[in-house]
């Protein structure tokens, strides 16, 4: 195979934004790295691509894995087969596509993990990769065959990737699989040749990822884009959808189609996400559970879903007991499930969603009250939510009537999931704001920070403190909600959600202090401070600064080249000052 | 200036030259070595063409018959086909007029046909005279050089026939709204060959 760059500056474009550009001004950016070994490319991507067929005497198997030499174990396998196919007779006569998550095998080495570090580093959080999951993205084929000894063809194409881009890969499979589904073993191969060709999904630029004939355009988001604002990819003048396709988003799933069974209870819905409370979607296919578990999980959004979720979930699943064991509480996950089964076996939980079939918009249901848990017995159950929560915060009347309206004006679904997607931007912005506040003032000051001590530790979080700060600056300054938000707030912070929020403030907080530590070193007269030490001393001070450089290279500290280089200097100066047989001793060690 | 983007595809027997005419054409080099396709490869090249920019998505599907099947997707949409053959090979010249049979049936209805007799340098082995080609492309009414890969022989004129004969406003239902600019003169239609 060929390891030249096909398309200079062909397939990979620069993006409209001066960061984009930067990007791609970089020479030794990751694009670079990444076109070292054939199928690096495609790992950037994808795992693999999985065919599962139904065998009448072995049920669900893998047929066909490409490329053949990616791995998969056996574990692995099973649960790709089961979560592949429709769990339960649900109909699903024709195609579907949906998609579903798994839990890695243990153990495995990550190849090429540092370059793929780097772009997820620019991610905002809620699309950053979870190295333990692995997603799939089915399309299912089902009709009837007489020429077949089941009665029916009955295939799934699948996906398995790192990456949660759930619309890219829906449309990729909606664009190759009816085609596979009537051609040759030789498609598979040309796909994957064309993934390999790929430029790496670095965010912030718009790609061209050219596949079968078509070329799609996209850009991942970075963590620097304005909440709510996606830069739209432009198509051409021409929109034939048979030269290319422009994706508005990577990710996101039309939330208010989704929510349109459960709409009077959306706020409610926020509410049970946010607090990682175990929900359970129990829908008619694996589409819809799907679907509804990932828009559950975005309506949080830019706050990350810590917990485990499962956009379909199968009682083969090899956490199906970790799941539903009666000896310990609900684990806090999100769980899509079609098989009536889980009826009975979830029915302990405390919060249920029953979706029908999504209907059409236009025929959203009437007001309903939330259901109680004790009615919900078989699946044959209505949709409605089941729950015995009694939200915090009253609910705001204004959406729901903003949206009725426009389900009464025929407004599109689109322009609709845009409306409720602002709703809960702001709604979790004004919930999130007052914590951001306080965690900013947990920062050392920048006096505080010495060139010739260990760079401050952040001040602890204290509930308390934080509590006080509210009345003052809670979420009452971009929020006309009343209710109870000191109740949700302290429900919050012992969530799982919180402490994932947390840890990743606390990680940026301490990197700023490492690199701001770096600045003041830099700035010191270090090699006239040398001078005046012994060499004992010097040399201590050296092996200290190159370990701040190896580390600010490999935690990625936010500085500036220059000051890296100019410590780099430094290090240099002092060394040449000291005498000839120290210096060649010094300069060997470590990695400058 | 108005940017358009151009579908073009190559067909052809495995062997001929497809990906050595694009990687001329797009790269300005040759190896003599290059590799086999699979599937098909993507490249770019904008070039200027009167008072307009043409984008070619260039697809350069492979000759190889296991990948026969999948060339309908490739075709599909594009502006124009350039159909390769070796003028070393007579039965590279048959599997040609197949393709062109294909392209009439299941093609897009105003595809750009041209015809590429590749590896001209090679006169002296030739088995495909130069009139019998050009006679057929006449009968189908299309674009047909002699190329050479190797020497940079006829390939950028390949792409500026292509470019003239491709029509001046949009041949795909253009998106609704776009006013357009003043007319153009009609392109110089059939300037039979270089």
């Amino acid at each position: 195979m060929s390891l030249r760059e096909r398309s200079p500056g062909g397939a990979v474009e620069a993006g409209e934004d001066a960061a984009a550009a930067a990007l791609l001004a970089e020479p030794d950016g990751p694009d670079r790295c990444l076109s070292l070994l054939p199928w690096d490319r495609f790992s950037a991507w994808l795992h693999c691509v999985c065919v599962v067929g139904f065998d009448l005497e072995l049920g669900q198997a893998v047929e066909v894995i490409y490329p053949p030499h990616s791995k998969l174990t056996d574990k692995e396998k099973t649960n790709i087969c089961y979560l592949s196919f429709p769990d339960s007779n649900s109909g699903c006569l024709g195609d579907t596509q949906f998609c579903f998550r798994f839990r890695r095998s243990p153990g495995r080495k990550v190849s090429l993990c540092c370059v793929l570090d780097q772009l997820d580093r620019d991610l905002p959080v809620y699309l950053k990769k979870d190295p333990a999951y692995y997603y799939g993205y089915v399309y299912f084929r089902q009709v009837r065959d007489k020429s077949l000894k089941r009665g029916y063809f009955q295939k799934s194409l699948v996906l398995i990737s790192k990456l949660p881009y759930v619309h890219v890969f829906r449309t990729i499979l909606k664009q190759i699989a009816p085609e596979y589904f009537e051609k040759s073993e030789a498609f598979l191969e040309a796909v994957c040749s064309d993934v390999d060709h790929w430029p790496p999904p670095i965010p912030g630029k718009i790609l061209h990822l050219p596949i079968m004939g078509i070329i799609m355009k996209l850009r991942i988001p970075t963590y620097r884009d304005k909440p709510g604002t996606t830069p739209i990819v432009q198509n051409m003048h021409q929109a034939d959808a048979q030269i290319s396709v422009a994706l508005p988003t990577v990710h996101e799933v039309d939330l208010f189609r989704c929510f349109c069974p459960v709409f009077f209870h959306i706020q409610m819905l926020w509410e049970l996400v946010l607090l990682g409370e175990p929900l359970v979607v129990m829908a008619p296919s694996p589409s819809e559970s799907s679907e509804t578990v990932l828009a559950l999980i975005s309506c949080i959004s830019p706050l990350k879903y810590c917990s485990d979720f499962r956009p379909y979930f199968t009682i083969h699943d090899s956490e199906f007991k970790e799941y539903t064991t009666r000896t310990q509480a609900p684990p806090s996950v999100i769980l899509g499930v079609t098989n009536p089964f889980f009826a009975k076996t979830l029915q302990h939980w405390p919060h249920i969603i029953r979706i029908g079939d999504i209907k059409l918009p236009g025929e959203v249901p009437k007001q309903v009250k939330v259901k109680k848990l004790k009615n919900l017995k078989t699946l044959d159950s209505k949709p409605g939510v089941y729950t015995s929560y009694k939200p915090y915060l009253n609910k705001d009347e204004e959406i729901v009537k903003q949206l009725q309206k426009g389900v009464q004006q025929k407004r599109p679904t689109e322009a609709q999931s845009v409306i409720l997607r602002r709703y809960f931007l702001e709604l979790t912005e004004s919930f999130i704001i007052p914590l951001e506040r306080y965690v900013a003032s947990l920062m050392p000051l920048q006096k505080c920070i010495s060139p010739w001590k260990s760079p401050p530790q952040l001040r602890q979080f204290s509930q308390d403190d934080f509590m006080k700060t509210l009345e003052k600056a809670g979420p009452q300054l971009t929020s006309g909600l009343k209710g109870d938000w000191i109740g949700l707030y302290r429900h919050f912070l012992k969530s799982p959600n919180f402490d994932g929020w947390f840890r990743s403030r606390q990680k940026e907080m301490t990197q700023k202090l490492e690199a701001l530590h770096l600045e003041a070193l830099c700035n010191e007269n270090l090699v006239f401070w040398s001078q005046k030490h012994t060499e004992v001393e010097t040399v201590d001070l050296v092996l200290k600064l190159k370990n701040k450089l190896l580390q600010a290279d490999r935690e990625q500290l936010p500085v500036k080249t220059d000051t890296l280089k100019k410590l780099q200097t430094h290090i240099n100066d002092i060394i040449l000052a000291l005498p000839d047989d120290l210096q060649d001793i010094l300069l060997k060690t470590g990695t400058t | 200036m108005a940017l358009r983007e151009l579908k073009v595809c190559l067909l052809g027997d495995t062997g001929v030259g497809k990906s050595s005419i694009v990687w001329r054409f797009v790269e300005d080099s040759f190896d003599p070595n290059i590799n086999p396709t699979i599937g098909a490869s993507f490249m770019t090249k904008t070039v200027q063409y009167q008072n307009e920019l043409h984008k070619f998505l260039i697809w350069d599907t492979a000759g190889q018959e296991r990948f026969r099947a999948l060339a309908p997707m490739y075709y599909r949409g594009s502006a124009a086909a350039i159909i390769v053959y070796d003028i070393t090979k007579e039965e590279t010249f048959s599997t040609l007029k197949n393709w062109v049979k294909e392209l009439r049936q299941h093609g897009p209805p105003n595809i750009v046909v041209a015809i590429a007799g590749n590896k001209c340098d090679l006169n002296d082995v030739r088995e495909v005279m130069e009139k019998d080609a050009k006679d057929y492309a006449d009968s189908i009414h299309a674009v047909f050089v002699e190329t050479s890969a190797k020497n940079a022989i006829n390939i950028n004129e390949l792409f500026i026939e292509i470019s003239r004969r491709i029509p001046s406003t949009d041949t795909n239902p253009p998106s609704s709204g776009k006013g357009f600019k003043l007319r153009r003169q009609p392109s110089v239609t059939k300037r039979s060959c270089c």
